[in-house]
């Protein structure tokens, strides 16, 4: 056990010594700063509550955590073979399921971090520029105006879990294909096409659309006892939950049988 | 040799897509032995050390290492093996120092005063905290071969290692592969295709030709020709062909390439010179015909390019 943390170390230090990975947090760090200036700047005399702020910093925030995280999971294992490095990776006394786990921890921890981060950062400046309120009134939700710890920390937590299961997908694809670029293109299709898809398949009329992929990654819509990401077919968020939790299991599967046999030229 | 072997490969075949790379490769290599395993680009040495690697899967045969299967047992048998293949690629972005310490910690009980022990063997202290991205390929070489040493292998894997050396720099890596087979018994396997290389690196050497060993055989030093065994010898003579009559047999004289060639040991040279000189010939040059690797080299593969 003690050993296999020393695997989850390397992988942690080939994504921090990287300075990509810095620019990245700059940029979580950096967004709300600039848009609380900005909005001090344009509208000062009726600023937002330090929550309604951290909710809109919070939704632009959460594209780039997932696009983030996507980024190194494509790079987890492509990366080693684009470098050459996964020749001796490889020739250690480590099963290649062993190995596989550590970056796929290593990723999962990546965008852990990012999202305490982002959450940390929104909600220290959104205090700083705007004041703390206990019960902010111009919340667009309803729980959001009573409870926003808890209305913030679901919200967060729901964007996390899509945000892995999309990198799940970035990491099997990087697996199997051993291509960052292909699997960048593809996953970062999937989240910014996401919605568009979901419009088009529910515009079929066929119930099939409730277990696809790409609705489920809206969990948030379920905040506020909302119907869910497709209001013409209501679903609970145990069953967005366990579609997440199967396409999980595929991609982590396949990720794992690619990468456990193929050779390595 | 009465010892086991570090490693052992038994009918080794590769297949892919129905083409047959490696055609039942049978060879070991003992504890202490540099082993060259020399042959053409595209003959298979790559693929043959993937293998050995546990990087590419064998179609059939196996590949022992200190008695375990790299196939069934590959934690156990791959513990004792350090390689490089093809060109020593390592995390550019990571100084050299922090690639030693990633490679360290994957592999049981590696100290830090082992690392600045390797460091100091490749003779990197100087520029062992750069990025790597920074170092040319010599020491990107240098890196390599400590990254493969670090936890004291009894198999040590190079493929092509002189590659981007200069000459200093082979001399270098040769003199440290003899030393780690004499001082410390590593069993040391060596790819290339540069015969020179190989003749002054190794004990003994496999030819390998489209996926085939072809040939193994020793490596003869200069120190260890004895003086009784016979030699393949020129005499430069004028009217060869005359001078041949005069011989009678002696030391199976032959014409070659329009010149007078024998094969005989030491004593015998000096008696066909005399005889030479006495029948009234003008014996302008003696020259001993060394065959090299490269000759023998060529021999086998008939002359296919040697790349």
């Amino acid at each position: 056990m003690a050993d296999f943390l020393r695997l989850l170390q390397n992988e942690n230090m080939k994504i921090y010594r990287r300075v990509g990975t810095w620019v990245m947090y700059a940029f979580i760090i950096g967004i709300p700063l600039v848009m609380s200036l900005a909005i001090i700047s344009v509208t000062p005399e009726d600023p937002p509550s330090n929550w309604l702020f951290m909710f809109i910093a919070s939704n632009i925030l959460a594209s780039l955590i997932a696009i983030f995280t996507v980024v190194k999971a494509a790079d987890a294992v492509a990366g080693e073979f684009s470098q050459g490095t996964i020749k001796l990776l490889l020739i250690r006394p480590w099963r290649r399921s062993s190995i596989l786990l550590s970056k796929f921890l290593a990723m999962l921890l990546f965008g852990l971090a990012l999202t305490a981060a982002a959450f940390t950062v929104t909600l220290v400046v959104g205090t700083a520029f705007f004041g703390y309120t206990a019960s902010p009134e111009d919340m667009f939700s309803e729980m959001g105006r009573k409870n926003p710890w808890g209305y913030m920390l679901l919200w967060y937590l729901y964007q996390f879990i899509s945000a892995v299961a999309v990198a799940s997908f970035a990491f099997m694809m990087s697996a199997a294909f051993r291509s960052g670029g292909l699997t960048i293109g593809l996953s970062i299709f999937i989240l910014l096409a996401g919605g568009l898809i979901t419009n088009l398949l529910s515009l079929l009329d066929k119930p099939i659309v409730k277990y696809t992929l790409f609705p489920h990654l809206q969990l948030t819509s379920y905040l506020d006892g909302g119907p869910g990401p497709l209001p013409q077919y209501p679903m609970t968020l145990g069953f967005s939950l366990a579609v997440l939790g199967v396409h999980f299991a595929v991609f982590v599967a396949v990720a794992w049988l690619a990468f456990g046999r193929r050779d390595v030229a | 040799m009465t010892q086991s072997p570090v490693v052992r490969l038994q009918d080794v075949t590769k297949k892919i897509g129905g083409r047959t790379i490696i055609d039942r490769i049978s060879l070991e290599v003992y504890p202490g032995e540099v082993f060259g395993f020399l042959g053409p680009n595209g003959s298979g040495k790559t693929t043959t050390i993937r293998m050995m690697v546990g990087l590419m899967s064998i179609t059939s045969g196996d590949i022992l290492i200190g008695g375990h299967s790299i196939r069934k047992e590959f934690p156990q048998a791959i513990r004792q093996v350090g390689a490089i293949v093809e060109n020593p690629e390592l995390y550019r972005y990571l100084t050299g120092y922090q690639n030693l310490v990633h490679f360290a910690r994957m592999a049981p009980g590696i100290s830090r005063s082992r690392i600045d022990e390797v460091v100091r063997l490749v003779g990197m202290e100087s520029r062992i905290h750069d990025k790597v991205k920074r170092y040319s390929l010599g020491m990107r070489q240098r890196l390599g071969v400590a990254q493969a040493v670090l936890h004291r292998p009894r198999l040590l894997v190079l493929d092509e290692p002189t590659n981007g050396l200069d000459p200093a720099g082979i001399r270098e890596l040769r003199d440290y592969l003899r030393k780690l087979a004499r001082e410390e018994g590593t069993a040391v396997f060596v790819s290339s295709h540069l015969l020179s290389e190989m003749e002054l690196m190794c004990d003994r050497v496999a030819i390998l030709q489209k996926g085939r060993v072809v040939d193994i055989r020793a490596v003869r030093r200069d120190s260890e020709s004895s003086e009784a065994a016979p030699d393949d010898v020129w005499f430069d003579v004028e009217r060869p062909e005359e001078a041949l009559r005069v011989l009678d047999g002696l030391g199976k004289g032959r014409i070659e390439d329009g010149r007078l060639a024998v094969t005989a040991d030491r004593k015998t040279v000096a008696e066909i010179n005399r005889k030479l000189v006495e029948a009234g010939f003008s014996v302008y040059g003696i020259r001993v015909k060394t065959k090299t690797l490269e000759d023998q080299f060529l021999e086998v593969t008939r002359g296919e390019s040697v790349g």
